[in-house]
């Protein structure tokens, strides 16, 4: 015995607007009488704090108390036989509802600290003596397409340049004598379907480069009573340049954003997600090789880097 | 000298005219033939035997033939034909006249069947079939010649070991939540400093596992690991430390990227095709949209591009999207932009040769999106022509041992190169060609071509790749291009022989060709180096001979042996020197042009080893090339280069070369002509004898010189006797020494001449001379292929057409060389039936032609012919009819051991048709004709029309003889 959901569409992205369909698919080998086929649809944020940027009685408590999105059960058929063999059960199911006075839709979000998820539950309830069916799917939420951004994206780009004498933190005696310069440009705010897009020239460097990476991090900040909790993460970095590159050549940046990972820009009441990105230019040096693994936020001596705000939007 | 073949046996069997002789009844003497006749097995015809005993007593008696009467009969109508059979059809006109007289019993093997031609149309067929896939094919080819281009070493160092190069079984492991975090700190990247070494085998036998382990994967529905370990090997191309490996490499991780590339194609192709549950909905056309795609397969092909998106390492993304990028055909109509966008990515990989071999599957996936842009392979080969700058400027101020490895850099990234231009000049108009040399930065400014310069490598391909009208309309700039070029990256005198050789393939103006090859001739002026010399003359040696630019010949001839004077001529340098002798022999068409050259003889003489054969083997054939040669210089000349050439050969193994070098020996001995002056000539054939011991093939032409000239001696109007019998002995002599399967022909041709100049006692001797050489032949190993003993046989019944005409000695018995010939055949066990059959018919042939009271021919007056000699001689022909007993019963035998069922039928046949043209008609031989009959009936097919006219014959035959049975035979 066996009971599967799947949803109408293989991306499983709708919308608040929409009504979410699919199928109910139970596989037995005898007829199963029940007492009704249920379908649950619920949506939360979850917030949680961990050490360091919360106190330290907040970190005793952990998962702060999750917000509800949403929360409704239908029945999809009263109790009665299901037939041997392979059965289907259609089912819709209206998201959001006129009358209710329910918290906004945020969009799908997973996060290290945040996290917005959107679950359908089946139960098929046997009565007392046996255990109920049910089976669980995450399905994913884009906003409406009526709330989104209705100007266009900006075509803004944020002009930037590093050299040794932008960087606050200490750097190593060559890098400082031979300098370098490192400019371009990269859009502030970028579509969830499109990519980051802007360009970078490497127009001096005495000491050879070793790699160009672009980091993408997420800002999350919970309300904690009067203060608020903020943590920095990495998403995801991509090489722009592996060793070292021409002078002068234009290289494009191209990043293709992650899905679930991110979402529009969020600020919301009780928390917030934000996103910036970060230019890290690792020069050729021996003492890199000694420290094989660290923290991509750390700056160090043999790194030049420049971190940019990005808003992250949903768009047509 | 095939020619001084005299006669013919053909001639002989029809070209006698013996008009009024009827009867030769008188002639033999009562014999008692006696058959008897047992059949063992009466019902099985198959298994006939025959048991013949001759009595003492049988009577035999020879047939009176008229041989042009038979040759009339024989002879097929004459025609005169409209058209010669080789010239090729003009219209079906002519078609249709050869259906009308189309002859159902004369098969025309000059005239094609109509199957021939409709048998080559599939493969025309297979041809466009394989146009199809030339794309694959070509790219095929060319990863061959990369990995040849760079033999690999035993061992590979590596700057770090990559852990899927190790044999672990851990990659399966790792969960695909953990992919993104796993990206973000590759713990192997720093892991293993310092070099490793790995052997190529090892090596490469790993990246066949890993393919099979990406296939495995992607069959057992676990993509994610495909993508995983793809990726992995993606990243294999980053460490370029393994230079000459690297395009190795490269073929090998292509390889498995171009088959995840397809796996992907056919995943999405499928989704759009099938539902869900396996039903086809719809069929992809060839050139199908992307609004034809269902959501459901692009929503798939978007993921796959996501997935590749978020690999963290530059090169592997960038090989992946490359790998998959004919699948931006599903999403988009005009992908053109994702290729742009790699180009651009590129520039990000700062290692010279990672990224020059990006560019490069660039370049070949790039041909997968069926469009014709070339705007970013012009931007490829823009990027390289910066990188390479890059590389050359850095060579002027580092050691010599960072040089070798910017060399080693060069070297690789030289295919690269030559791919991507051959992609660009692909099919391209003259108005895009001018677009891309406006895009390469090459034709911004006609009158300031001075300060325009490009690498010389990136020049030489596109040089090389340039159509050559626009080779030739721009020869002026190209030629500056290549004076501004210099580098380190190619040698500039490459290009200016480039250049030289792409001029020859189009006709120039000439004061542009004149101007261009002064401007060179001046430039090259300035070389030290006989190689780079020779190099750059070779290539304009046709231009200047074509335009007959003597002054310029005369200069690089004296260049060249200055040269070559100053510090002697190294083995390199010989093929280029080779190249221009060989261009300045085939232009010119009198040796003596050549030799009179002022430089020429000196030049020759720096020559040595194989190219001097080459050399020496031209100058050969040039002076073989006229009908004769007769002045005694150039003979002189010619006879030492050949010597040369002889004293070089390698008798080891048989090449090519040398069966070239012996023919055109021959040739050459072939064509001296002494004139009149025939003692020089055979004075020289005899130099050539001792000179060329190890050529047989000379011999040969040796034997047929001498008895040619022995009969051109005799037909001068005075005959000198003691010359020709000098010519006789010297083929005598000669033959010998050749090898035993040739001996019989050249025997029988030197006895054929030493008889027309009327020495008969040599005659004879050569006669016994050939048929002893038959004894040594069975000792030959390989000398019995059908075709040999076709003209083995066809040689001995030419042997005994020419008996006819050799008089009798009275010293010896007259049948003394028929006899000699059958009991030798008959001894050696290595002559087949069949051979035995032709053989022995011939001999009874012989014997009858002698019986008869004329001989057919005659060869010439002086010489009596056996009808003079022994006319009216009872013996005589007593002598002839038991030898033809003997042979007869030997004949009849010979038919009934030949194991072959087809070949016993037609050989009984042979037999009868013999017996029935020989003999007159008797009861005893008619019997025998009748078993000879049956056999070839149980054997061959009723409708066979050889049975058939036989029988014919037969009848025709004995008419001549009332009540004869052969009547009966007619079924």
């Amino acid at each position: 015995m066996s009971v599967v959901l799947k949803l109408s569409r293989p991306n499983r992205i709708y919308r608040p607007s929409e009504a979410l369909e699919g199928k109910i698919v139970v596989k037995a080998q005898s007829s199963i009488s029940h007492y009704g086929i249920r379908l649950n649809v619920k949506g939360s944020v979850n917030l949680q704090v961990r050490g360091g940027s919360a106190g330290v009685v907040e970190s005793l408590y952990g998962v702060i108390k999750p917000i509800p999105i949403l929360n409704r059960t239908i029945e999809v058929k009263p109790s009665g036989k299901i037939s041997p063999g392979t059965s289907e059960i259609p089912f819709s199911l209206n998201l959001s509802q006129q009358d209710e006075n329910s918290e906004r839709f945020y969009e799908t979000f997973h996060g290290a600290n945040i996290s917005i998820q959107y679950l359908v539950t089946v139960d098929i309830s046997r009565g007392y003596l046996h255990k109920s069916l049910s089976a669980t799917m995450e399905f994913i939420v884009e906003s409406n397409k009526a709330d989104l951004l209705q100007r266009p994206l900006s075509p803004e780009m944020v002009i930037f340049y590093i050299t040794q004498d932008t960087q606050r933190h200490p750097l190593l005696p060559e890098l400082k004598s031979g300098g370098f310069r490192i400019t371009g440009k990269l859009s502030t705010q970028c579509s969830l379907s499109g990519q980051i897009n802007g360009e970078l020239t490497v127009e001096t460097s005495a000491v050879p480069i070793h790699s160009i990476d672009l980091q993408l991090f997420r800002i999350e900040s919970i309300l904690l009573g009067e203060r608020i909790a903020t943590e920095t993460s990495l998403v995801q970095t991509t090489q722009i340049a592996d060793g070292d590159v021409c002078r002068n050549f234009t290289l494009p940046i191209y990043v293709v954003l992650p899905r679930l990972l991110t979402c529009p820009t969020t600020l919301a009441g009780p928390f917030s997600i934000e996103f910036k990105v970060a230019i890290v230019i690792s020069f050729q040096s021996e003492l890199s090789k000694m420290n094989k693994k660290s923290d991509p936020k750390t700056p160090r001596l043999w790194l030049a880097m420049e971190t940019l705000p990005l808003e992250l939007v949903r768009t047509k | 000298m095939k020619q001084h073949a005299i006669h013919r046996q053909e001639l002989y069997l029809f070209s006698r005219n013996t008009e009024g002789q009827q009867n030769c009844g008188g002639l033999a003497s009562v014999v008692t033939l006696c058959i008897f006749l047992v059949q063992v097995s009466a019902k099985n015809r198959q298994n006939t035997e025959i048991l013949l005993l001759w009595l003492p007593n049988a009577s035999m008696e020879f047939r009176p033939r008229s041989y042009s009467a038979e040759y009339e009969s024989h002879a097929l109508p004459r025609v005169r034909a409209d058209t010669h059979p080789f010239c090729a059809p003009p219209a079906p006109l002519a078609q249709v006249g050869a259906v009308d007289c189309k002859n159902t019993d004369f098969f025309d093997p000059l005239r094609g069947t109509d199957n021939n031609a409709k048998a080559t149309s599939p493969d025309d067929y297979n041809l466009n079939e394989a146009y199809d896939h030339q794309p694959t094919k070509e790219w095929t080819s060319f990863r061959r010649l990369l990995m040849q281009k760079f033999p690999v070493s035993k061992m590979v160092s590596l700057s770090s070991m990559p852990d899927v190069l190790m044999r672990s079984g851990k990659l399966h492991e790792k969960s695909s939540t953990n992919i993104h975090l796993e990206e973000l700190d590759d713990p192997q990247k720093f892991a293993d400093e310092g070099v490793k070494t790995i052997t190529w085998q090892e090596y490469v036998s790993r990246l066949h596992e890993l393919k099979d382990e990406i296939t495995r994967s992607w069959l057992a529905e676990d993509r994610v690991t495909s993508l995983r370990l793809s990726i992995k090997v993606a990243k294999l191309l980053t460490d370029t430390s393994v230079c000459e490996f690297y395009p190795t490499l490269f073929v090998l991780v292509t390889d498995i990227m171009d088959m995840l590339g397809d796996l992907v194609w056919q995943r999405i192709k499928q989704k759009a095709e099938f539902t869900e549950d396996g039903d086809l909905c719809c069929n992809l056309a060839e050139n199908f949209e992307a609004s034809n795609i269902c959501a459901d397969a692009k929503e798939t092909c978007y993921n796959w591009f996501s997935k590749i998106g978020a690999v963290q390492e530059l090169l592997p993304r960038i090989y992946l999207e490359l790998a998959i990028l004919p699948c931006w055909r599903f999403l988009l109509d005009q992908p053109l932009g994702s290729l742009r966008r790699l180009v651009m990515m590129t520039r990000g990989l700062g290692d010279p040769v990672a990224s020059a071999y990006c560019r490069l599957y660039m370049a070949y996936r790039g041909q997968k999106l069926l469009s014709h842009d070339i705007g970013y392979l012009v931007t490829c080969v823009n990027d390289i022509r910066v990188i390479l700058m890059q590389i050359l400027s850095a060579n002027e101020r580092t050691h010599q041992n960072v040089k070798l490895i910017k060399n080693l850099q060069v070297s690789l990234m030289e295919p690269t190169i030559e791919y991507i231009m051959k992609c660009i000049f692909n099919g391209l108009s003259q108005r895009q060609v001018n677009e891309v040399l406006s895009e390469l930065g090459l034709m911004k400014n006609q009158q300031d071509l001075g300060t325009v310069s490009c690498v010389s490598i990136v020049l030489h391909h596109l040089l090389k790749e340039l159509p050559i009208e626009v080779v030739s309309s721009n020869v002026v700039q190209i030629l500056h291009l290549i004076e501004f070029s210099k580098d380190n990256s190619f040698d500039q005198h490459m290009n200016y022989r480039l250049l030289g050789f792409r001029l020859c393939e189009w006709k120039s103006p000439v004061e542009i060709v004149n101007a261009v090859v002064d401007k060179v001739i001046q430039v090259i002026a300035q070389y030290d180096s006989l190689d780079k010399y020779l190099k750059v003359v070779d290539a304009y040696a046709d231009l200047i001979l074509q335009n007959q630019m003597d002054e310029l010949l005369n200069t690089i001839l004296e260049g060249i042996s200055k040269r070559a004077r100053n510090k002697g001529v190294t083995e390199d340098e010989m093929p280029s020197l080779q190249s221009l002798l060989v261009k300045l022999l085939s232009h010119f068409k009198c040796l003596e042009d050549v030799f009179s050259l002022d430089w020429f003889p000196e030049i020759l003489n720096v020559m040595y080893g194989k190219p001097q054969d080459v050399v020496f083997l031209h100058i050969l054939d040039m002076a073989t090339r006229d009908s004769h040669i007769s002045d005694p210089m150039s003979i002189q000349l010619i006879f030492e280069i050949s010597r040369t050439l002889h004293d070089n050969m390698e008798f080891m193994n048989v090449k090519d070369d040398d069966s070239q070098v012996a023919h055109s020996i021959s040739r050459f001995v072939h064509m001296v002509d002494c004139g009149a002056e025939m003692e020089r000539h055979l004075a020289f054939l005899v130099d050539c004898r001792g000179a060329f011991g190890r050529l047989n093939e000379l011999k040969e032409t040796l034997v047929h010189s001498s008895n040619c000239l022995a009969i051109r001696a005799l037909k001068s109007a005075e005959k000198h006797l003691s010359f020709i019998k000098s010519c006789i002995t010297f083929s005598e002599v000669t033959i010998p020494s050749i090898s035993v399967q040739k001996q019989f022909d050249l025997f029988l041709e030197t006895a054929e001449v030493a008889l027309l100049g009327g020495l008969v006692s040599h005659t004879d001797g050569l006669i016994d001379s050939a048929i002893s050489c038959l004894h040594t032949l069975d000792i030959i190993d390989g000398f019995r292929t059908p075709a040999d003993v076709d003209r083995l046989v066809s040689s001995i019944r030419k042997l005994c057409g020419f008996l006819i005409m050799v008089p009798g000695n009275f010293s010896l018995p007259v049948t003394y060389f028929p006899n000699n010939l059958f009991t030798l055949i008959s001894s050696q066990s290595w002559f087949e039936p069949k051979m035995r059959t032709h053989v022995f018919s011939a001999i009874i042939l012989l014997l009858t032609t002698l019986s008869q009271k004329r001989l057919p021919y005659h060869a010439n007056t002086q010489i009596p012919g056996n009808d003079i000699l022994y006319y009216g001689n009872s013996t005589y022909n007593q002598e002839l009819v038991s030898l033809s007993k003997l042979v007869l019963e030997n004949l009849i035998s010979a038919v009934q051991q030949e194991p072959s069922q087809a070949a016993r039928g037609i050989m009984a046949l042979e037999a009868c048709n013999c017996i029935a043209s020989s003999f007159m008609v008797s009861k005893e031989l008619s019997s025998v004709c009748l078993s000879l009959i049956e056999t070839a009936k149980s054997c061959l097919s009723v409708q066979d029309r050889y049975l058939h006219s036989t029988i014919q014959h037969l009848n025709k035959q004995s008419t001549t003889f009332p009540g004869a049975m052969v009547s009966t035979f007619v079924s």
